[in-house]
């Protein structure tokens, strides 16, 4: 049998006169519902039985505690004796002439919980920490005005001060975040910053690609940005940017100004180059680093290096062990490959040591084509040996045949061991190019790479071989044979290219 | 017509029937490694066979539930558009390594939006409220608000600008301050600096042509440049011959003098010499030509179909812009002006219906199509398989389709040679040969020099050419 709905018992008991004593509230919402209608007298017997339900004297009770309010609040003028009439009627009567509203509202807590919902003891707990929270306040107010008062001076307040209001904000934080979700940052809970007003970057709900910042960083950028703006270079600064950089190594506006902070403070160039390694081995494939590392290098050349053949010959050699050690995690990292050419050029930095270790690493991957780039680079960029300014793609007199010959031989050795390699081919034709020499000089060592061109037994170990020996066939006026390697190409041996040989075929004349 | 093409599909490859695949037409060039491999394993050739294992599935069709008669899935538009969109939404924390490129996924969105056919009219607003605190005073637009201004993220800003449109986005940009700050970044050498004493590379040139020639910008050198002592008088000066000297011994471009060839430069240094001068002229003029296109021609991979961005490195779908958007570029070096198209009754321009394409338009369209796109819920465009899609690669995978579905003629060059960029271009389908893809899944277009919709590149031009100084 179920239970009798405990409201139908009420409705049914007419008689009003014995309230049962409230059970003591669990949460502060019920407490604040029982102080309503503890100060709003018959309130609750209206909301059940409506004002028809009420017993005489409850009606008679309820309808005067409603007349309090207007005079109490001063929005009827009595004369003062009907004043002093009206009062004494009401304490006669026991009537409040205070009242607690309905529906107080708590607010909400950092979670959006109702402050209403919480347990008696957990507001008191949450009380107590916005007490210490003023407090610790009140102290950090102190702490500024005492600060203000030593700099006025031309003092400096004692470290133990300082240590304190570091303790104190640290404290504040906990307090704040516990009480509210604020999560003052660290900038912010540090009094060296003091003096920096942050500027937030502001944007509307609806920009575009809007990025939900975590507050460490938002709080750092918007130090930084102040900072900025004042053109302030001070060892704070660049200990803000190294904080923005290991959050977000990407962002080119702080290592700009990290290197004028550098060359600001004239800092030690050696120092900042440690400090940037372990930077670079962390994150391989930023580029700003390596941008960096050649403004410092090139502070450091105007600086010392310029004038300390020695020295710049040091440098040169640590820098391009710390770029071996990279490019051995990395090997086709164009920003490193980039900053080492930058480098030897610099540091007119053209060895045979260069050169011998590009060749290792060519020998690690023979495909490896940036190590094929760096290779025609240190050898055809040498100023004793090259002509400034003469283009790549071009025939440069200055070059010795000797070097040509050695490197036409070092492509060809290689080009032996992997035929389909591109890279020795293009290198090949690279060096070729450099001589002046025609690619009929190396017709005999490309037909080693196909047979019985055209037959049905035809064999090819080398595409690429195909592609130069038409243009060889095609300058010794053989322009059928020239065709036919391109015809080959075109339908069998890389026939994805097949728009490019067909182009081939017609300019052949 | 609709319905006779899903019947096509339903017939030669059904999602359920095994071995469906076979019934589709996929050449075997895309279905088998290459003919010729060398013994000799490195490093190089292991990531390379293990990107052709990679990405056979999706040619051949074992990884996709719907094919056409090509072996080819759609383009699945609605997805790539939402994925596209949520990337112009909120984004969360852990792409905070994007506050500084953040224009750049206002340029990716847009202009993929616009390829895939949607109307940009609702984040004009938007766009020109998020740029403005962008903008500094000192001229140019930075990464975000209090950044320093870069060349690469103002040209991202200019051109979202002007994909959008309407005169409120162009007078966002403060012209005389834009003027004074690329003065300060045109470098002695001729070239020009990405942030004031950022580094100095080819994007640089391109950047900045680009921005100067949209915003009708003058060319006079402030006395103040960096440039200006070194006897340049123009903004322009030396540029060609700067650029010049970024071609390598391979054909191909670097991104500065003496570095590797890399497809994305190539790009830009065709871009911007298809500014300066129209591309019969500059492009002949400071390229070897012949050496180029052999490069470029060597980027396009089977069985894979797409293009890699350097010798002996992977395909990656991004490249499918920057190798595939030079092919405009090129032909229209090889060929010059050729007049406008021929009417119904004129002479007939196409006298054959052979494709005559420098390169593989079909090997592109098939990687994009069955490699590049995110099937699953996410959505968008990715370099290959293993990895996930972003704004970056559905930009730039769908400028490479749309590249390879369309053609583009330079009909006239500029009248004048001070007129930059002033050439007339001309787009139409490209229809010869054999159309692989679903009429439907062809894309919009975009102009081969500034990567944005011709027409947008017209009204903002033409907007800023009635503007003499500032």
């Amino acid at each position: 049998m179920p239970a009798k709905p405990k409201a139908t018992a009420k409705a049914a008991n007419p008689e009003p006169k014995a309230t049962p004593p409230d059970a003591p509230p669990v949460t502060v919402g019920e407490r604040s519902k029982q102080r309503y209608y503890q100060t709003n007298p018959v309130e609750r017997r209206f909301e059940e039985v409506g004002f028809p339900g009420l017993t005489p004297a409850e009606k008679k009770t309820y309808t005067h505690a409603r007349l309090i309010l207007p005079v109490a609040n001063r929005q009827v003028s009595l004369s003062n004796k009907t004043d002093r009439e009206y009062w004494k009627q009401v304490t006669k009567e026991g009537l409040p002439c205070r009242r607690l509203k309905n529906n107080y509202n708590w607010g909400t807590d950092k979670h959006g919980r109702d402050i209403s919902t919480y347990r008696i003891d957990e507001l008191k707990k949450r009380s107590l920490s916005q007490a210490k929270l003023t407090a610790l306040n009140v102290l950090h107010q102190q702490f500024l005005l005492k600060r203000e008062a030593a700099r006025s001076k031309g003092a400096k307040l004692p470290q133990e001060d300082i240590d304190q209001e570091k303790q104190r904000r640290q404290e504040m934080a906990v307090l704040k975040r516990e009480l509210y979700g604020e999560i003052p940052g660290p900038l912010a809970n540090d009094p060296e910053w003091d003096d920096v007003i942050p500027i937030p970057q502001e944007e509307s709900q609806d920009a575009l690609a809007r990025i939900a910042y975590p507050d460490d960083y938002a709080e750092a950028v918007s130090y930084l940005r102040a900072v900025m703006a004042s053109e302030e270079y001070s060892p704070r600064c660049l200990r803000l940017t190294e904080r923005v950089i290991a959050m977000n190594p990407g962002h080119y506006t702080v290592w700009l100004y990290r290197f004028k902070i550098v060359s600001a403070l004239k800092l030690s160039i050696t120092d900042e180059i440690q400090w940037l390694n372990d930077v670079a081995l962390d994150h391989l494939k930023n580029y700003q680093i390596w941008h960096h590392r050649q403004l410092l290098l090139d502070h450091h050349y105007a600086n010392t290096l310029s004038s300390d053949a020695e020295a710049a010959k040091q440098f040169a050699k640590s820098e391009t062990d710390f770029i071996s050690k990279i490019l051995s995690k990395d090997t086709k990292n164009y920003h490193v490959w980039s900053y080492r050419q930058y480098l030897i050029t610099k540091l007119d930095y053209w060895s045979p040591f260069e050169l011998a270790t590009t060749q290792s690493m060519i020998e690690d991957d023979l495909r490896n084509n940036s190590a094929w780039s760096h290779r025609f680079f240190i050898v055809f960029s040498d100023p004793s040996i090259s002509t400034k300014g003469s283009a790549s793609t071009e025939h440069d007199p200055k070059v010795p045949d000797a070097i040509i010959d050695r490197e036409i031989a070092y492509a060809q050795e290689k080009i032996k061991l992997a035929p389909q390699n591109q890279s020795s081919w293009l290198y090949l034709r690279g060096v070729l190019a450099k001589g002046g020499r025609g690619l009929d000089t190396v017709g005999e060592f490309a037909s080693q790479f196909f047979s019985n061109l055209g037959a049905e037994d035809e064999e090819v170990t080398s595409s690429h071989a195909l592609d130069l020996m038409s243009e060889v066939y095609h300058k010794q006026g053989d322009i059928e044979k020239a065709k036919l390697c391109l015809k080959e190409l075109s339908e069998k041996w890389d026939p994805v290219r097949e728009g490019y040989w067909k182009y081939r075929l017609s300019e052949l004349k | 017509m609709a319905a006779s093409v899903e019947q096509q599909q339903q017939q030669q490859a059904g999602p359920a029937a095994p071995g469906a695949q076979q019934g589709a037409s996929i050449p075997s060039l895309f279905m088998f490694p290459p003919m010729i491999r060398d013994a000799l394993e490195t490093d190089s050739s292991n990531v390379q066979d293990d990107t052709v294992d990679e990405v056979l599935p999706f040619l051949t069709g074992k990884e996709h539930s719907q094919l056409n008669a090509h072996g080819i899935p759609r383009l699945d538009k609605e997805r790539h558009v939402r994925f596209v969109k949520k990337q112009l939404g909120v984004l969360p924390s852990m792409y905070v390594g994007a506050d500084p490129s953040r224009p750049w996924i206002f340029y990716w969105c847009l202009n993929a939006l616009s390829l895939l056919g949607e109307d940009l009219e609702p984040y004009r607003a938007r766009l020109i409220e998020t740029v403005r605190p962008i903008q500094n005073k000192t001229g140019g637009f930075g990464g975000g608000f209090g950044q320093s201004s870069h060349l690469a993220t103002t040209y991202a800003i200019v051109l979202s600008l002007a994909l959008v449109g309407g005169d409120e986005a162009f007078e966002v940009v403060d012209r005389r301050s834009m003027w004074k700050w690329l003065c300060q970044l045109k470098q002695e050498d001729g070239g020009f600096q990405m942030a004031v004493g950022g580094e100095e590379d080819v994007r640089g040139a391109y950047c900045a042509s680009v921005v100067i020639s949209l915003l009708n910008l003058p060319l006079d050198l402030s006395s103040d440049s960096p440039a200006y002592a070194a006897g340049h008088t123009s903004l322009l000066s030396g540029l060609g011959e700067w650029v010049r000297l970024c071609q390598t011994y391979e054909g191909g471009v670097s991104a500065n003098h003496g570095v590797e060839a890399h497809g994305a430069y190539a790009f830009c240094a065709l871009g911007c010499l298809s500014i300066i001068d129209s591309p019969h002229r500059s492009i002949r003029r400071y390229m070897d030509v012949p050496r180029l296109i052999s490069w470029l021609s060597s980027r396009q991979y089977a069985p894979e179909g797409g293009f890699s961005g350097r010798t002996n490195k992977l395909v990656d779908g991004c490249y499918s812009h920057w190798v595939g958007g030079c092919w405009p570029l090129i032909e229209a070096s090889l060929s010059g002006p050729e007049g406008p198209t021929a009417g119904p009754a004129g002479r007939p321009l196409e006298d054959t219906d052979v494709d005559d394409s420098l390169f593989s338009r079909n090997g592109l369209i098939r990687y994009i199509l069955c490699c590049c796109q995110d099937m699953s819920k996410r959505g968008g465009m990715r370099d290959k398989p293993s990895k996930y899609s972003d704004a970056y690669h559905t930009c730039y995978v769908l400028s490479g389709l749309s590249s390879a579905q369309n053609k583009w003629r330079l009909v006239a060059s500029r009248a004048d040679e001070t007129l930059l960029g002033d050439d007339l271009w001309e787009v139409l389908p490209h229809t010869k040969g054999e159309q692989i893809f679903d009429e439907d899944d062809r894309i919009g277009t975009i102009h081969p020099v500034y990567a944005i919709p011709q027409h947008r590149v017209d009204a903002i031009r033409s907007y800023f050419s009635s503007k003499e100084g500032f």
